[in-house]
């Protein structure tokens, strides 16, 4: 849906669902990679018992790993895609009051956020790799 | 925006006109007067009710603690008996998080919130005043049971199996009185987040919300996903203590656990609930003060979503030392360090904003100032508890008490205080004075300090939580009595604080127009508040409108923009879209009435006789409940108005009434829906908990409900929703007969449907008293069955109200709402008959 002036070329249109979506969707990545990680895990130990290896585990967490790694890559190079999107957000002077500057200021919290998510899910994938057991 | 900055010449060059308008704008919004006064439903007047009570529950708190900590003074006292004082520290725990710290966060909301977002009102007044009488009421129950010496004394997070096996009725005083209060947080998130969402001042995109907003919205949105699950937590609890279905007990198979994880999704998102709100007052603060705009806006939204998003990850760090298998461990110690990204984020923003700006010397700047010391420190102990091993060590000492209140006081107590003297202007059109403001802070925070600083090294020395004596020999006396003193001069700047807050004013503390010279809009309302909120709702170009916007005040005083006056004598506010905030429609809120407090003291008379285990009484009460907030909705809710479309002024027409999801309503029915969701899946979470921890589940003996009637059950209720669902369809083609039919043939499905989900388990007789698998299972019947229930009453309102004329094919937002709601109730059904039906197939 684009609301731009007449007056204002027309750049890109501003999506309405595209925006909320993208900004939600990091944060979800974390949370199904954390749910999926621990929920296996918990059910593992406690079918296979406490001296059990982690072993597949490790393997099944590792491999949550690299597709929620991948999927958080691939909503990034989305946003990276924004036009006149920058880095810092500009936030000393871009303010500006209409449908473009929030989209991009939504593309830009969804980028930062992507990149929180990253660090919190190889957070929680560091466990797999130093413990050995389920103990 | 040029018609904004050039405002049309007449009629509002006219101060008659101008006169004539302001006077019909009071009448309209004028708080009743005499006995009346108690009707009142305006954000301002249930705002401050609100407030001053959680504050007045915080005191009584306060004062348990000062009683507690008078025991602690000294080894080997008999001020208290142990019985006194294992009441006195649960009801301290209980009262400071559950009648205080989030119930403040919805009052200074409700009183702020609409005049931030520059709206008359929020969209639904009624719910604000009932969820307020829900609080009092239910605050009243719970900390009045200290003085009949029948307060719960399990500890505030009430673990079992001690909580269930322990007589008297201190439990379920806890857990009815909290769970009533808990729907007035409900009730407040859905009403504070569809303020932010739809009520905001035209051109306000999102980018420009004040941070107080974002944050605002954030929590509201936690409180749905945080609450659930401690109230259906509640309802297994409550089932085992008063019905014995073993839920937590282990011989019948039950797990204490499953307690522990309900409470801990609940309660640990919940010390962000109340961490957040309070970080938004200093958010707006700090720029104020600093004389500049907020240096990195799109870093404390991120940093505000982070936190809340993580925050959801960390429950299990409550519960290290339970022998769960250490790499869960590992999963939330991991978790929990990183929620200090973002959190530290925030902290740094603040710092940066101030190095940049010109900082002003102000009461709630000091306070701002002592909360982010304090804060830090609370949260560099958090980082350390975050590991597991040295949590081993400190669990359950008084370090962690040491560490929990100087998050609490640093990161929610010391922003609110400064909060109440930045926006105390707002609430009363006088100012705090600066010489006790400057007492109250140093008093509170070298009080403070003396306090809890040495209990870190009382903890590290052993010293157990909630013991109630302790002998001399331990070496913990001097530390101990060190506290005491902290505590008594802590309490000492409260009272200067408090003194200062109730003190008559004269006209020398009456305030000046924006007295800080703040940028946001809040502060373009007259000193002293008129009823009115905004004298029209202004047209809003940047965050701060009134460093930024040229002629923003003399527009707004002179009625230029939107919204200017009250010609038809209904209370109006303006609701826009949810991302770049169009105006879509000009809602009527409703005015002042005695009806939510008369619902709201039905409900508690429900909850509270269920304390006493009085059924029948607590039937008749709920029936009465349902009949008060049946006639609020028939005679309140979706009039038709005289005329389609109302001038809003600026050129602008929009629609009186709309359906839908441009609806308020709608989005309170969605909210209002994702929580009941979550508490669901609380429940549906308990029985895979019980599968994965029972070797064989369901056990091989046990009879289970078949899966015969789950099926039928779970295929009439989608039948029902899609009867509902072709019903709006129909009625919106104007085929007015078939949606009635459609409408009768869902509720009978309904009806159908309930009954074949209880067929099951009743049939194959299982007990819930055996064995937690037919209790869970019950559980989940029981809540789908009531959920049928109530979508029942919702089909037969609206096919009453379609005979009655009030449901047209044009006003059918009643009917777009229930259609919604069974949505929901659908996908419950089915996944309840998947569940009970389905899965022991698997197994």
């Amino acid at each position: 849906m684009t609301r731009n002036s007449a007056s204002q070329p027309r750049r890109r249109s501003t999506g309405e669902g595209t925006d909320l979506r993208r900004l939600l969707a990091p944060p979800a990545i974390w949370a199904s990679h954390f749910l999926l990680s621990y929920v296996a895990v918990a059910v593992y130990c406690e079918r296979a018992g406490r001296a059990a290896a982690i072993e597949p585990m490790r393997v099944l967490v590792l491999a949550a790993t690299a597709i929620a790694l991948g999927l958080l890559a691939w909503v990034a190079w989305g946003l990276w895609q924004v036009r006149a999107r920058s880095v810092t957000d500009d936030d000393f002077t871009f303010e500006h009051n209409s449908p473009e500057e929030r989209h991009r200021f939504l593309s830009h919290m969804g980028l930062m956020l992507c990149t929180l998510s990253a660090v919190a899910v190889l957070f929680v994938a560091m466990p797999v790799l130093v413990l050995g057991t389920c103990r | 925006m040029s018609e904004t900055q050039s405002p049309y010449s007449d009629p509002q060059d006219d101060p008659d006109v101008r006169r004539a308008q302001e006077e019909r704008l009071s009448r309209v919004w004028a708080a009743p007067r005499g006995w009346r006064y108690f009707s009142a439903v305006n954000n301002d007047k249930v705002g401050i009710w609100y407030t001053l009570t959680a504050l007045g529950f915080m005191a009584f708190a306060g004062v348990l603690a000062l009683l507690m900590r008078t025991q602690l003074a000294i080894p080997e006292n008999d001020f208290l008996s142990a019985d006194t004082y294992n009441q006195m520290f649960t009801l301290h725990g209980t009262a400071m998080m559950f009648l205080f710290a989030v119930p403040i966060f919805e009052a200074v909301a409700i009183l702020i919130l609409p005049a931030i977002m520059g709206a008359r009102d929020l969209p639904f007044p009624r719910l604000s005043a009932f969820g307020y009488w829900c609080f009092l009421i239910g605050g009243i129950f719970v900390a009045g049971s200290i003085f009949l010496d029948a307060a719960p004394d399990g500890g505030w997070f009430m673990y079992p199996p001690l909580s269930t096996k322990q007589g008297g009725i201190g439990a379920d005083i806890w857990l009815l009185g909290l769970s009533f209060i808990e729907v007035a947080s409900i009730a407040a998130a859905v009403e504070l987040i569809v303020g932010v969402l739809k009520c905001r001042p035209p051109g306000m995109h999102l980018n420009l919300i004040p941070l107080y907003g974002w944050y605002v919205l954030i929590v509201g949105a936690m409180i749905l996903f945080a609450f659930p699950p401690l109230i259906a937590g509640d309802f297994l609890f409550e089932m085992e203590r008063a019905f014995d279905w073993p839920f937590f007990d282990p011989e019948r198979g039950g797990d204490p656990l499953l307690w522990q994880h309900l409470f801990w999704i609940f309660g640990h998102p919940e010390v962000y609930i109340i961490f957040l709100p309070s970080i938004a007052l200093l958010a707006m603060m700090v720029p104020t003060f600093a004389g500049r705009p907020i240096a990195g806006y799109s870093w404390v939204v991120l940093s505000a979503m982070g936190t809340g998003f993580i925050s959801f990850g960390l429950w299990v760090h409550h519960m290290f030392t339970t022998g769960l298998p250490s790499v869960s461990l590992g999963f939330f110690s991991a978790a929990s360090e990183a929620v200090a990204i973002p959190t530290g984020i925030q902290i740094f923003v603040f710092v940066a904003t101030l190095m940049l700006g010109k900082v002003t010397r102000s009461v709630p700047m000091l306070f701002a100032l002592g909360a982010l010391a304090i804060f830090v420190a609370g949260g560099l102990t958090g980082v350390m508890l975050a590991i597991a091993p040295f949590d081993f060590q400190a669990h359950d000492t008084y370090f962690v008490v040491a560490h929990l209140h100087y998050t609490l006081f640093g990161g929610m107590l010391f922003p609110l205080l400064g909060g109440v003297y930045y926006y105390y202007p707002i609430a009363t059109g006088m100012m705090l004075s600066r010489r006790l403001g400057v007492w109250a802070f140093w008093l509170m925070f070298v009080g403070f300090n003396v306090a809890f600083l040495p209990m870190h090294i009382t903890g590290l020395l052993g010293m157990p939580r909630r013991v109630f004596t302790y002998s001399a020999d331990m070496g913990w006396t001097a530390l101990n009595m060190t506290s005491t003193i902290g505590a008594f001069i802590f309490a000492a700047g409260f009272l200067v604080a408090a003194y200062d807050v109730l003190r008559p004013k004269g006209i020398s503390d009456r305030a000046k127009r924006n007295p800080w010279n703040a940028g946001t809009t809040e502060w373009m309302m007259e000193m002293p508040p008129k009823p009115w909120g905004a004298r029209c709702v202004p047209h809003v170009e940047s965050r701060y409108p009134l460093w930024e916007q040229k002629d923003f005040l003399k527009n707004y005083d002179e009625g230029r923009y939107y919204l200017n006056d009250a010609p038809d004598g209904r209370r109006e506010t303006i609701i826009t879209s949810v991302l770049d905030a169009e105006p879509i429609q000009c809602l009527r809120v409703a005015g002042p009435a005695f009806l939510p407090m008369i619902s709201a003291v039905l409900l508690g008379a429900a909850f509270i006789l269920a304390t006493f285990k009085m059924y029948t009484a607590t039937g008749i009460a709920s029936a009465l409940f349902l009949g008060a907030v049946l006639y609020w909705n028939w005679t309140g809710t979706a009039e038709h108005p005289e005329k389609e479309e109302r001038d809003i002024g600026l050129g602008k027409k929009v629609p009186l009434y709309v359906s839908g999801a441009k609806s308020t309503g709608w989005w309170a029915m969605f909210i209002t829906m994702l929580g009941d969701l979550t508490a669901f899946l609380g429940l549906a979470f308990g029985y895979f908990f019980f599968w994965t921890v029972s070797p064989v589940f369901p056990p091989e003996d046990a009879q289970g409900p078949g899966w015969a009637w789950p099926a039928l059950a779970g295929v009439l209720m989608l039948t029902s929703w899609a009867a509902t669902l072709a019903a709006r369809q129909m009625n919106g083609e104007g085929r007015v007969g078939a949606a009635r039919l459609s409408l009768a043939a869902g509720a009978g499905a309904a009806v159908a449907g309930a009954g074949a989900l209880i067929a099951g388990p009743w049939f194959s007789g299982m007990d819930p008293t055996l064995h937690s698998y037919p209790a869970i299972v019950w559980a989940l019947v029981v809540w789908t069955a009531a959920h049928a229930g109530a979508g029942l009453v919702m089909q037969l309102y609206c096919l009453a109200a379609s005979f009655a004329g009030r449901l047209t094919p044009r006003y059918d937002a009643d009917l777009w709402n229930v259609s919604l709601y069974w949505h929901f109730m659908v996908f419950t059904a089915v996944v309840t008959s998947l569940v009970i039906g389905g899965f022991p197939l698997l197994s």
